[in-house]
C-alpha cells in the first residue's frame, strides 16, 4: 500500500469538502450548535410547573400548605374557583396537576387524624409526572412542618453524596452525552451521503479504475472526514467547558483516543453502507435507521441501558456510541483513565476494526469487476 | 362521475413511487424499518430506573443493614454489585458499583438504637436522572425496614396528599414513548425523502427536462410532495397497529380523527422538505439541511424533555415545532380520547404552517433556470 | 419558395450579472429546416437554446418562436409547449423503464392515454426500437439512449425541436442513424436546431450559425461559409524533412497558415502573393491543393482569432 496514493485520495477529498461550503459550515457548525442550544434548553429538574389550586378550607392550614408550594420555585400557582374547574385544567392540559384541598383539612390536621389533600397528576406525559410526584414527596414533611411547626425527624438520617456532579447539574449529565450523539450522526451522514454520491455520478468508477487500491482509497476518503470530525469534537469540548464549565477531570489523550476510534468506527459504518447502498436517498435512509435513531436513543444518552431488557441490552454494545458515551462522560466526571475504562475501550476498539474490515472487503468485493 | 384528476400530477405520483419503490431494500427500508424501530425502541426505551448496581461497607452484626440490603435487592430496582475493590469511593469510581451503602463505623442497627440513625450513601451521579431515583429508592427501603426492625410505627405525616394520575395510572413508559417514537420516525421519512427527491432532480439535470415541459409551478410541487405524503401516510396504520397491539398502548380516539391529525401533520413536514430543497442544490446540503432542522425539532417537542424547564427562547422554538402539536394532538388522541378544543386548536396551527412553508417554497420556485 | 418562418431572434442578450453570455444576437429560421449550431464551448450556444425553449429570460431583444413571445400572455408555457428539447445532460431518468420514462412525459405534456399510445408506437418505429419498452434505461447501450430520449422531446408532436449536442458519446454508426431520423424530421416540415462538435453532422445542417464568446460571426449554408471564408484556393503543405520547425514557424508569420495537426493549411490573399511563396519555399513542403471543410471554416474564423 502506497501512503502517496492514499494521500492524493485524501487531497481531493479536501478540496470536495472545501468547495461545498455549505457542507462544510453545517459540518461544523451543527454540533456546535446543538450542543449549545441543547445544553441551554434541556433541565431534567423540573420547575415552574403549572398547578391548578382549589382551596375548600380556606384557612390558615391550607393558606401555609399553598404557600409553601408557591414559595418553591417547583410550581406555578393557579387558583381555581371550584374544585371541578381545577380538574378540568387538568384535563383541558392548561395545567399540569391539581390540588384540591377539602373543607376539613386544618380540622383533621389539628385533632391529630391526619389531614389529606387530593392531588390530580396528568399522566400523559411522563416527562414532568415522575418529578412532580417526588417533589411532592418532598413538600409532605416541609409543608407539615411548615404548618404544624413541629419538625418531622426521620428515624435515620439520610445523607446522600452524590459523586462527580454533586450540584445534580443537568448541564453536566447532558452536554458530554450530546456531543457523542450529534457526532454520531454527523460522522455517519457525512461519508454515506458523500461516498454514494460518487457512485451514483459515476466518478467511483473512475477513481477505482486508477492503480489505487481498494484500501488506499478508503483511507484517503476517510481520513479528511477524520480530522473534521476531530474539529467538531474540539468545538464542543470548547463549548461544553467553557461555556458549560462542565468538568474535566480525566485525561485529553484517553479523550482523543476515545474520540478517535469513535469517529474512526461510524465512519466506517458510513463507508460500509454507501457501498451497500450506492444511492444518496438510500443511504440516508439506511444511516438514518441504523445511526441517528440508536444513537439517540439506544446509546445510554437518556434512557438508561441498565433498564432496557437483557435482549437489548446485549444489543447495544453492538453501539459504539453507546461505549464512547461512557468513555465520555466518565473521562469528563469522573476522571477515569485508561484502566478504568478498558471495557469500553476493548470493546470500541473491536467493533472499530470489525467495521473497517467489513467495509473494506465488502468495497473490494463489490468493486472487482 | 368521472373525478377529473390532473394528469401531471398522476404521472408525477406514478414515477415517484416507481423509483421509490423499486428497490427492495428501499422498500424495506419505508415500511419494514419504522416496524422495527418503533418495536426495538417501544421495548427498550424506559426511563424507569432499575438494574442499579449496588454495593455496601459491611458492619459485623449489623442487621438492619443486612434487612436493608436484601430488600433492596428483591425489589425490582437493585441488583449486586461485584465489587474487587474495598474502598467504597474506588468502587463507584470504577464503574463496579453505581450507589455504595456506607454505614457509620458501629453499625446501623446500633446507631439507631442510640437514637443518632446516620447512614451515607455514595451515588454516581453523572446521570442525574437515575441518581435522583436512587436516593428516593434507598430513602423509602430505610424508611420500611426502620419501622419494621423497631416495630415503631413509620409516624405518617400529618398531610397525605392522595395521587390519582390521569390518563395513565399504572406510569407505563411505552404509553409516553410510543407517540414519540412514532412522531419522530414519521417526519424522519418524510422531510428526508421529500427533500432529497426534488435535489436528486436538480443534481442529474432531469430537473431542467422538467421545467422545459410546460408545466406549472404548483403542478411540480404537488407533483413531488404527494407521493410522499402518501408514503407518509401508508405508515401510519404499521406504526399504530405495533404501538396498540404489542404495547398495549391504549386508543380512546377516534381513528379517523387521529389519521386526520396525521394528515396535517405529514402535509407540514412535507412542506418543510420541499422548502429545503427548494434553497439547496444538492442532495447533500438537503440531507444537512433536513437533519439541521430534525434534530432540534425532535429534541424540542417534548418527547424527551419537559418544555416547562426550557428558556424563554428554546420554548418558543418548541412552539414553533411541528412535532410539539402532533405528539400533543397524538397523546391526546391516545390516552385521553381527544378533545375537540385541544384538535382543533392544534390542526389549526399546523396547517398554518403548512400554508406558510408552502408559500415560500412557492414564491422561490423556478421554472426558469436563471 | 418562402416557408413559414418558426424562429425569429431579434438583438437577444442574455446577461448573467455583467457577464453577457448572448450579446446581441439575431437570425431567423424557417420550417423545415435544420439549423445547427457551431462554436467553443461557452461561446453561448447553450444559453441561446434555452432562451429559444422557454427556459430562460433574455435580458434584451426579442424572440418568437412559433409566433409566440415571452412577452405574450402565458408566453413562457406557450413556448414550451410548441417546441421539444433534448439537453445536454441526461433527460431520461436512469433507474425507470423506456415505457415510464414516456408514461411520464406524456403526463407532463398532459397527452391523453389513447394519443399517447398511438404517438409511442410511431415513435419506435421511427427510431426501431425493437427492445422490450420494459427495459431499463440504464440497461440501455448509449446510442439508444438517445434515441429514446429524442423519442421522447418529439411525444407532443411539436414543431421545433432542440437538440443540444445530441450525440455526444455516440458511436460513428449511431450517430448516422440519428441523422437520418433528423433529416427524416426536418423532411416532414419540423424545424430543428442542432448544436454539435462533430463537423460532419454539422456539415448536414441546411444553415450554420458560428457563435464566439455570445457573438454571433457567422451564419449561412455549409457551401456559403467555406466559399466566404475562403474564397482562394486552399492549399494543404506537408513539410519535408528539410525544413525545421521553428523555421515553418517563422514563414508562418508572414502569411495565414493554419496548422492542421502535422500538416498546415494555407490561402494566400491573393494569387500573387501565391506565386511567391511557392518559389521561396514550394522545395521544403509538399504541396495539394484541397477544397475546404468546415473544419477549416471554423478553425479560421473561431479560433484563428485568438492567435
Amino acid at each position: 500500500m502506497k501512503i502517496a496514493r492514499a494521500r492524493a485520495v485524501a487531497r481531493k477529498e479536501v478540496f470536495h469538502i472545501l468547495r461545498d461550503p455549505f457542507t462544510l459550515a453545517l459540518a461544523l457548525l451543527l454540533p456546535l450548535m446543538m450542543v449549545t442550544i441543547f445544553g441551554i434548553a434541556i433541565e431534567f429538574n423540573v420547575q415552574n410547573i403549572k398547578i391548578a389550586v382549589y382551596d375548600g378550607d380556606r384557612t390558615q392550614a391550607s393558606r401555609k400548605l399553598i404557600d409553601a408550594l408557591g414559595s418553591s420555585r417547583y410550581f406555578l400557582i393557579d387558583r381555581a374557583a371550584t374544585q371541578y374547574s381545577a380538574i378540568e385544567r387538568v384535563d383541558a392540559e392548561r395545567d399540569r396537576a391539581a390540588l384540591i384541598i377539602d373543607p376539613k383539612f386544618e380540622y383533621d390536621l389539628l385533632s391529630g387524624r391526619g389531614a389529606e389533600a387530593q392531588l390530580i397528576l396528568d399522566g400523559s406525559d411522563n416527562s414532568t409526572v415522575g418529578s412532580i410526584i417526588s417533589y411532592f414527596g418532598t413538600m409532605q414533611n416541609l409543608a407539615s412542618e411548615k404548618i404544624t411547626g413541629e419538625m418531622q425527624r426521620p428515624e435515620v438520617d439520610l445523607v446522600t453524596r452524590f459523586l462527580y456532579n454533586p450540584e445534580l447539574n443537568s448541564k453536566w449529565f447532558v452536554v458530554p452525552g450530546l456531543m457523542v450523539v450529534v457526532l454520531a450522526i454527523l460522522s455517519i451522514l457525512l461519508t454515506s451521503l458523500t461516498v454514494a454520491r460518487e457512485w451514483e455520478n459515476g466518478s467511483m468508477e473512475l477513481l477505482l479504475s486508477t492503480p489505487a487500491e481498494p484500501i488506499e482509497i478508503i483511507i484517503g476518503k476517510l481520513f479528511p472526514y477524520v480530522v473534521l470530525g476531530l474539529g467538531a469534537i474540539a468545538f464542543v469540548y470548547a463549548i461544553a467547558r467553557l461555556g458549560f464549565g462542565v468538568p474535566f477531570l480525566g485525561n485529553h489523550l484517553v479523550f482523543l483516543l476515545g474520540s478517535g476510534l469513535f469517529l474512526a468506527t461510524y465512519l466506517a459504518q458510513g463507508l460500509l453502507i454507501s457501498v451497500a447502498a450506492r444511492t444518496q436517498q438510500l443511504s440516508m435512509q439506511i444511516a438514518m435507521m441504523s445511526g441517528f435513531l440508536p444513537s439517540m436513543l439506544l446509546s445510554g444518552f437518556i434512557f438508561p441501558i441498565e433498564s432496557m431488557p437483557p435482549f437489548f441490552r446485549i444489543l447495544t454494545m453492538l453501539l459504539p456510541a453507546r461505549w464512547f458515551m461512557s468513555i465520555s462522560r466518565d473521562v469528563f466526571l469522573k476522571g477515569s483513565d485508561l484502566n478504568d475504562l478498558k471495557i469500553p475501550f476493548i470493546a470500541l476498539a473491536c467493533i472499530c476494526s470489525l467495521m473497517v474490515t467489513i467495509a473494506v472487503r465488502r468495497f473490494k468485493r463489490d468493486v472487482e469487476p | 362521475m368521472k373525478i377529473k384528476i390532473n394528469p401531471t400530477i398522476l404521472g408525477f405520483i406514478k414515477k415517484e413511487f416507481s423509483q421509490a419503490l423499486r428497490d427492495p431494500r428501499m422498500r424495506m427500508m419505508l415500511f419494514a424499518a419504522p416496524i422495527m424501530q418503533m418495536t426495538l425502541f417501544g421495548i427498550a426505551l424506559t426511563s424507569d430506573v432499575k438494574n442499579v448496581r449496588l454495593s455496601f461497607q459491611p458492619r459485623p452484626n449489623d442487621t438492619v443493614l443486612e434487612h436493608v440490603v436484601e430488600h433492596a435487592l428483591a425489589s425490582k430496582w437493585f441488583i449486586s454489585a461485584h465489587t474487587t475493590r474495598m474502598d467504597p469511593f474506588e468502587q463507584v469510581q470504577s464503574d463496579e458499583a453505581d450507589v455504595v451503602i456506607v454505614p457509620p463505623p458501629e453499625g446501623l442497627t446500633e446507631s439507631i438504637g442510640r437514637g443518632q440513625g446516620r447512614v451515607q450513601i455514595l451515588v454516581n451521579a453523572s446521570n442525574v436522572i437515575k441518581a435522583q431515583s436512587v436516593e428516593a429508592y434507598i430513602r423509602s427501603i430505610l424508611d420500611q425496614v426502620v419501622a419494621n426492625d423497631f416495630q415503631r410505627g413509620i409516624t405518617a405525616p400529618p398531610i397525605h396528599f392522595d395521587m390519582r394520575i390521569l390518563f395513565n395510572p399504572s406510569m407505563e413508559t411505552p404509553v409516553f414513548m410510543v407517540p414519540g417514537v412514532m412522531s419522530t420516525l414519521i417526519c424522519l421519512i418524510t422531510i428526508l425523502l421529500t427533500s432529497m427527491s426534488i435535489s436528486k432532480e436538480k443534481e442529474t439535470g432531469t430537473f431542467e427536462m422538467l421545467v422545459s415541459a410546460p408545466v406549472k409551478i404548483w403542478e411540480i410541487m404537488l407533483g413531488k410532495t404527494l407521493p410522499y405524503v402518501m408514503l407518509g401516510m401508508s405508515n401510519i396504520p404499521l406504526i399504530l397497529a405495533v404501538a396498540v397491539f404489542a404495547f398495549g398502548v391504549p386508543m380512546r380516539g377516534n381513528l379517523i380523527i387521529l389519521f386526520i391529525a396525521a394528515f396535517f401533520f405529514i402535509c407540514t413536514t412535507v412542506a418543510v422538505g420541499t422548502l429545503i430543497s427548494v434553497v439547496t442544490k444538492t442532495q447533500q446540503q438537503s440531507m444537512m439541511g433536513g437533519f439541521l432542522f430534525l434534530f432540534p425539532a425532535i429534541q424540542l417537542s417534548g418527547m424527551m424533555f419537559p418544555i416547562e424547564n426550557m428558556p424563554l427562547g428554546m420554548k418558543v422554538l418548541a412552539y414553533l415545532n411541528p412535532i410539539t402539536y402532533f405528539l400533543e394532538m397524538l397523546r391526546n388522541i391516545m390516552l385521553k380520547g381527544g378533545d375537540s378544543h385541544v384538535i382543533l386548536s392544534h390542526l389549526a396551527v399546523l396547517a398554518l404552517m403548512a400554508v406558510i412553508l408552502t408559500t415560500i417554497s412557492y414564491k422561490k420556485f423556478h421554472t426558469t433556470l436563471s | 419558395m418562402s416557408e413559414p418562418i418558426t424562429v425569429k431572434v431579434n438583438h437577444l442578450t442574455v446577461q448573467f450579472g455583467d457577464f453577457k453570455a448572448v450579446n446581441d444576437v439575431s437570425f431567423e429560421v424557417p420550417a423545415g429546416q435544420i439549423f445547427g449550431f457551431l462554436g467553443a464551448n461557452g461561446a453561448g450556444k447553450t444559453t441561446t437554446i434555452r432562451v429559444l425553449c422557454g427556459l430562460l429570460l433574455p435580458s434584451q431583444g426579442e424572440v418568437k418562436v412559433a409566433g409566440i413571445s415571452y412577452h405574450d400572455p402565458d408566453g413562457e408555457r406557450r413556448i414550451k409547449s410548441k417546441v421539444g428539447y433534448m439537453s445536454q445532460k441526461f433527460t431520461l431518468y436512469n433507474d425507470l423503464t423506456v415505457e415510464e420514462n414516456l408514461l411520464f412525459t406524456a403526463s407532463l405534456r398532459k397527452i391523453p392515454r389513447p394519443e399517447f399510445e398511438k404517438r409511442k408506437k410511431e415513435l419506435f418505429d421511427f427510431i426501431s426500437f425493437h427492445r422490450d419498452p420494459k427495459t431499463m434505461v440504464k440497461d440501455l447501450p448509449g446510442g439508444m439512449k438517445q434515441q429514446v430520449s429524442l423519442a421522447a422531446s418529439l411525444l407532443h408532436d411539436p414543431d421545433i425541436v432542440f437538440l443540444d449536442e445530441p450525440t455526444a458519446g455516440v458511436t460513428s454508426a449511431a450517430r448516422a442513424r440519428f441523422w437520418d431520423l433528423i433529416r427524416d424530421l426536418a423532411k416532414r416540415g419540423k424545424t430543428i436546431f442542432v448544436t454539435s462538435h462533430y463537423m460532419d453532422e454539422v456539415e448536414q445542417c441546411h444553415r450554420i450559425a458560428l457563435m464566439r464568446s455570445g457573438e454571433l460571426i457567422a451564419l449561412d449554408t455549409p457551401e456559403g461559409l467555406k466559399r466566404t471564408t475562403f474564397p482562394n484556393p486552399l492549399y494543404e503543405l506537408k513539410p519535408h524533412q528539410s525544413i525545421s520547425f521553428s523555421e515553418v514557424e517563422a514563414i508562418r508569420a508572414e502569411g495565414s497558415f493554419e496548422p492542421y495537426g502535422l500538416r498546415y493549411h494555407v490561402s494566400a490573399t491573393t494569387p500573387n502573393l501565391w506565386q511567391e511563396f511557392v518559389k521561396k519555399y514550394g522545395k521544403d513542403f509538399e504541396t495539394k491543393a484541397i477544397s475546404p471543410t468546415l473544419e477549416d471554416v471554423f478553425i479560421r474564423l473561431v479560433e484563428g482569432k485568438n492567435r
